[in-house]
């Protein structure tokens, strides 16, 4: 392995030492690996006791790295479109080795995917690692939030089965209420009145092409950006040990690292059991023309705001006053509570000095107790029900159809 | 920690291993299902009979036909009319018995109430209220003259 | 001479006025009708032009018909007229616009009958009732069945006349009437081929075979005649739509196959009109209706629809209606379930049903109250037909203890593949609700159920091999299709045992990672690390 080209000649100690430091040599020469090298080498991640929290990023990373693995693996049985949605997936599940594996990884990974981010997001608030000059880290953080609850809410459909097809029903009719401009949203997101094939091609599009592309690139300057600003230190050790650099830290590479693998592999593990213990249901193909099945809910990530828009009564202040939806408002109500998410780092104008947050740290208390309140209450409501399965083939039981 | 450092090294390498190890073992599930499915029946729309032609002529001959097979999850009834082949959804109209071919009569019969399909499917006599549903049946071409094998095909 | 100048005048005037009038009654504009009408009425009134043409006559005039007489010719009148005794074979049709037709001015105006009279009151024929009518709708009209003059406005001058004599006793048909008065178009082929060219005309003689043609014959007015079920009840009740007699087919009349039961009911399930009749010397137990209702045959026809359930004529006939006797009731099953009876017909059971009288099919099936048929009818439980008969110790008819085994085995055979098609669904099921593909077992277990349908059918050849041959072949689907559902549930087992084997290299390697990382010093932070806080 000696591919020397006249100008760059491999250094005889390198090939003294042997031929994997050689092609190392050929590839850090040829594609400027030099300094990514010294980034990752210069790279430390702080040591404190609230390091579990650091992990989360790495683990939305490797969960994402999952999803998309699996779902490029899906997407080559997988056909979009009403009348073969609901059987191809039954096919992947039935038919394909392992296909039941991965359908039922990619399913439960989304899943612990945006709990992951949901916590990512409230450590990092915890921790005010938004503080400058990390402003648009936070910034492509959020964004990332919003891709991949879409992320969730699009893929939920293509099963095309009657909780997803009624769910998405539900979920799309919701930004009808959007004052202005509702219902273009509406029919924007449902390519036409109603839940139909071209919403299912619509979704798949956003899922598989729209949505990746956009991730990759939002994560590219997250994670840039985290290169960047390196791994922001606790403001408590910052004033404990008097500067950011003279805080204990370890390498990220191989340390820190190695600590991410083995979240990594615990979440492996997880998936694997939870995939052959607790396989994702199939589900009943989606009859449009049928009612929807009783308790209808999203995923439970959308339950919080999906409760409180039930919750809200028709009209406010009263039914005598019609001043606005219940509806509208539920939306306008989360519309800014999002922006105010976004915009915590300019918010928290005392976070370069390390003054308390108090009043943004109240509304934060408030709106997680909030998520959790609504969405337990919710997940205590009765379950949607499929109807019961297919009645046994004119059967023994029932010689109905027989003489 | 003097005596790590050979520690390490063995453990550096059972870790390197068994990280290797779960590699690859990722790759074999997904090798497996890279692999091209076989064909089914269900929801096809589309199958290949497994009566050739001159199954069904003989069935003609000795007068033994053979039984319905599965098309889509319903049983498809297959025969031969003029020589050529006809295939019909074998599920009766009237309280789903399954129908059968017979030669002798040139119609196709549900034991049940005694319902009756002529060879174009429809119901002329009895309780059946619809005909039966007609599949496109072809012979597919290139196949050795006499022994071609059966397309049984449908709209969705 | 007089009298026809006054009828003539009096006609012509009334035509003029029917010109102008004629559309409350003919739904058709008939132009040239009016002017058919004017060239009769030119004529004289007692001769019938319509007769002498009688090609040209139905196609030209779409609103009102006029058939002609098969009859002699016109220089008879008086045969002409029918005659309650003599019963001719046809009457004629004299076309005369219905706003100027006595008898539908006097009989469809409501103001001319007191509703609290009954007596008067059954005169009264509602125009929406009468205008439904297959005979209206054909273009006859009062004069046509009842006879009369339709141009004679006084009611005094209905009784005087011979021609209403078929009509009135009492201005009203005796029911002993009904049969020959409707027979007398309805049985004649000729007539009847000017509106159908293949009509049928047995209805008269087949009725006089019925049951209910008999008793009428021995003078008994309280049964069906034609009008009874063919006809909207009549009776005073102020609702009542009598003259609307729709063709069968359709669903508003009272012989359409849907209705058949309710009309029969109406006498059937009618006990003070059913005291004292009798059948094969038992009282007639007026439970018919609620029994076939509750059957398989009444629920497949009134709650699921299926026209092709029986109704109480399907077995009963409809204008020759009797029960049919004692050998005849598996023709009468026979007529659907033709394998089965000729599967009994050769059954030794057969014979001696007919030698002891037992009705057929419906010595175990019942009549009227068919249910579904269940396996434990056979064997020797309690509840079962077979122990009727073959109660060992207390046989009857002579049935044997050979036919008591045979029984005990058929039963035996049949709740073991149905046990064996229920356990292999359930299994099938386990495994499509855990995932598994299992849709060709599925499909075959179908073939399974097709066998016991079949071995059911062949239990009324009451041999036990026969029975056992169609059970086998049941048996061996069955076999084969738990063999795949249990392989499909041992699968889904596999996969767990293999996660749970796959999680020991994970647990390992995770160990290993817990342990290099304490074993792996963390370098301090080298010195001239880049100022970033």
């Amino acid at each position: 392995m000696s591919p020397a080209k006249p100008e760059n000649p491999i250094p005889d100690e390198l090939k003294a030492q042997g031929w994997k430091e050689a092609v190392k040599a050929f590839f850090f020469e040829r594609l400027g690996l030099d300094s990514a090298a010294a980034l990752a080498a210069h790279k430390r991640v702080p040591i404190h006791s609230r390091e579990l929290f650091y992990f989360l990023g790495g683990m939305a990373l490797f969960l994402f790295g999952i999803q998309v693995v699996t779902g490029i693996l899906l997407s080559l049985y997988y056909k979009p479109s009403p009348d073969q949605a609901f059987e191809s997936v039954r096919s992947i599940v039935t038919e394909v080795d392992f296909g039941w594996l991965f359908r039922s990884i990619h399913s439960w990974s989304a899943n612990l995917l945006i709990g992951v981010l949901f916590l990512h997001i409230l450590t990092t608030y915890i921790m005010r690692a938004y503080r400058g000059p990390r402003e648009f880290t936070w910034w492509t953080g959020v964004a990332l939030l919003g891709v991949f609850m879409t992320f969730g809410f699009s893929g939920y459909l293509l099963p095309w089965n009657q909780l997803a097809y009624f769910a998405t029903s539900v979920g799309t009719a919701i930004a009808e209420n959007v004052p202005v401009i509702g219902k273009y949203l509406l029919l924007m997101a449902r390519g036409g009145e109603n839940v139909t094939g071209d919403t299912l091609a619509r979704f798949y599009a956003l899922h598989v092409v729209i949505l990746p592309l956009t991730a990759l690139a939002l994560v590219g300057v997250h994670l840039y950006l985290v290169q960047k600003h390196e791994i922001s230190v606790p403001q408590d050790m910052i004033k404990k040990y008097g500067s950011a650099k003279k805080a204990p830290s370890m390498p990220f590479v191989p340390h820190f690292l190695f600590r991410d693998m083995v979240g990594w592999y615990l979440a492996l593990g997880i998936l694997a059991a939870l995939a052959a213990l607790s396989p994702t249901d199939l589900g009943q193909k989606a009859d449009p023309f049928g009612s929807a099945p009783p308790n209808i809910k999203p995923e439970w990530y959308f339950l919080f705001m999906f409760q409180a828009l039930k919750d809200l009564p028709a009209y406010l202040p009263s039914e005598n006053h019609k001043w606005i939806e219940g509806e509208t408002l539920g939306i306008l109500f989360f519309g800014f509570v999002g922006l105010i998410v976004a915009m915590v780092p300019l918010l928290d104008r005392g976070a370069a000095s390390g003054r308390p947050r108090r009043v943004l740290n109240f509304f934060a208390a408030v709106f997680v107790a909030f998520i959790i309140f609504m969405t337990a209450r919710s997940l205590m409501m009765k379950p949607p029900q499929n109807p019961p399965a297919q009645a046994p083939p004119a059967a023994a039981a029932n010689p109905e159809g027989t003489s | 920690m003097s005596d790590s450092f050979p520690r390490r090294t063995w453990l550096a390498r059972f870790l390197g291993g068994g990280i290797a190890a779960t590699l690859a073992a990722l790759f074999y599930p997904v090798a497996r299902f890279l692999r091209p499915r076989a064909a089914t029946s269900s929801g096809a729309l589309e199958v290949v009979a497994p009566y050739r032609m001159n199954e069904l002529k003989q069935a003609e001959k000795t007068g033994v036909w053979p039984p319905p097979f599965n098309f889509g999850g319903k049983p498809c009834l297959l025969i031969l009319v003029d020589g050529e082949p006809r295939a019909f959804n074998a599920v009766c109209t009237h309280l789903q018995c399954t129908v059968e071919y017979r030669a002798a009569s040139q119609d196709i019969f549900c034991n049940c109430h005694n319902g009756v399909y002529d060879l174009n499917g429809r119901n002329v006599a009895g309780p059946p209220p619809r005909p039966l549903e007609v599949y496109q049946a072809v012979k597919k071409g290139g196949g050795k003259p006499g022994e071609e094998e059966i397309i049984v095909s449908r709209k969705a | 001479m007089k009298t026809t100048l006054f009828l003539l005048t009096f006609a012509l005037l009334s035509g003029w006025a029917g010109l102008a009038g004629s559309a409350a009654f003919n739904p058709e504009p008939t132009a040239t009708a009016r002017s058919a009408d004017d060239k009769k009425l030119a004529a004289p009134a007692e001769t019938k032009p319509a007769e002498s043409k009688p090609a040209e006559k139905p196609t030209e005039k779409p609103a009102e018909i006029t058939p002609p007489a098969s009859k002699p010719p016109a220089s008879k009148p008086a045969e002409t007229k029918p005659v309650a005794a003599k019963m001719p074979a046809v009457i004629e049709i004299k076309p005369i616009p219905d706003a100027d037709n006595s008898c539908i001015i006097c009989h469809t105006t409501p103001d001319s009958w007191d509703p609290k009279d009954p007596s008067q009151y059954k005169f009264y024929i509602p125009a929406d009732s009468i205008k439904n009518d297959l005979h209206w709708r054909k273009g006859l009209r009062c004069q046509d069945c009842h006879g009369g003059d339709p141009t004679m406005l006084d009611p005094k001058a209905h009784q005087a006349k011979d021609d209403f004599h078929t009509v009135n006793r009492d201005g009203r048909l005796s029911p002993a009437d009904v049969p020959d008065f409707c027979g007398r178009c309805h049985s004649n082929i000729e007539y009847m081929r000017h509106f159908n060219p293949s009509p049928r005309t047995d209805q008269l003689a087949e009725y006089w075979t019925s049951g209910h043609g008999k008793h009428l014959k021995k003078g008994d007015v309280n049964v069906a005649t034609c009008i009874s079920c063919h006809d909207q009840p009549h009776g005073d009740a102020i609702d009542r739509k009598p003259h609307g007699i729709r063709p069968v087919n359709e669903p508003a009349s009272p012989v359409y196959h849907t209705k058949v039961a309710e009309t029969c009911k109406k006498c059937h399930s009618d006990k003070e009109l059913m005291k004292g009749r009798m059948y094969n010397g038992k009282p007639l137990l007026c439970d018919e209706y609620d029994n076939w209702k509750k059957s398989v045959h009444g629920k497949a026809l009134l709650e699921k629809g299926d026209l092709s359930a029986p109704t109480c004529n399907n077995c009963h006939g409809n204008h020759g209606a009797a029960p049919p006797q004692m050998d005849s009731v598996a023709n009468a099953c026979g007529a659907c379930h033709g394998k089965i009876a000729a599967l009994f017909s050769q059954t030794k059971m057969r014979h001696k049903f007919e030698a002891v009288g037992l009705p057929g099919c419906a010595a175990c099936h019942g009549n009227h109250e068919i249910r579904q048929p269940s396996d434990d009818f056979l064997g020797m439980k309690q509840g079962a037909f077979c122990i009727r008969c073959h109660e060992p110790g207390k046989e009857k008819y002579g049935a044997t203890l050979a036919g008591a085994q045979a029984a005990e085995a058929i039963h035996a055979g049949l709740a073991q593949l149905k046990n064996g098609i229920l356990h292999a669904d359930e299994t099938l099921a386990e495994a499509e609700r855990k995932g598994m593909e299992v849709s060709e077992p599925k499909f075959n277990l179908q073939k399974a159920s097709d066998a016991l349908t079949n071995a059911r059918t062949q239990v009324h050849s009451f041999k036990v091999d026969v029975v056992k041959k169609a059970l086998g072949d049941g048996e061996s689907v069955v076999k084969e299709v738990q063999g795949k559902a249990d392989h499909a549930l041992e699968e889904y087992q596999y996969r767990r045992y293999w996660l749970a084997v796959s999680l020991v290299p994970i647990l390992i390697v995770i160990g290993l990672l817990v342990l290099y990382i304490r074993v792996l010093p963390i370098p301090e932070k080298p010195a001239d690390a880049s100022d970033e806080s």
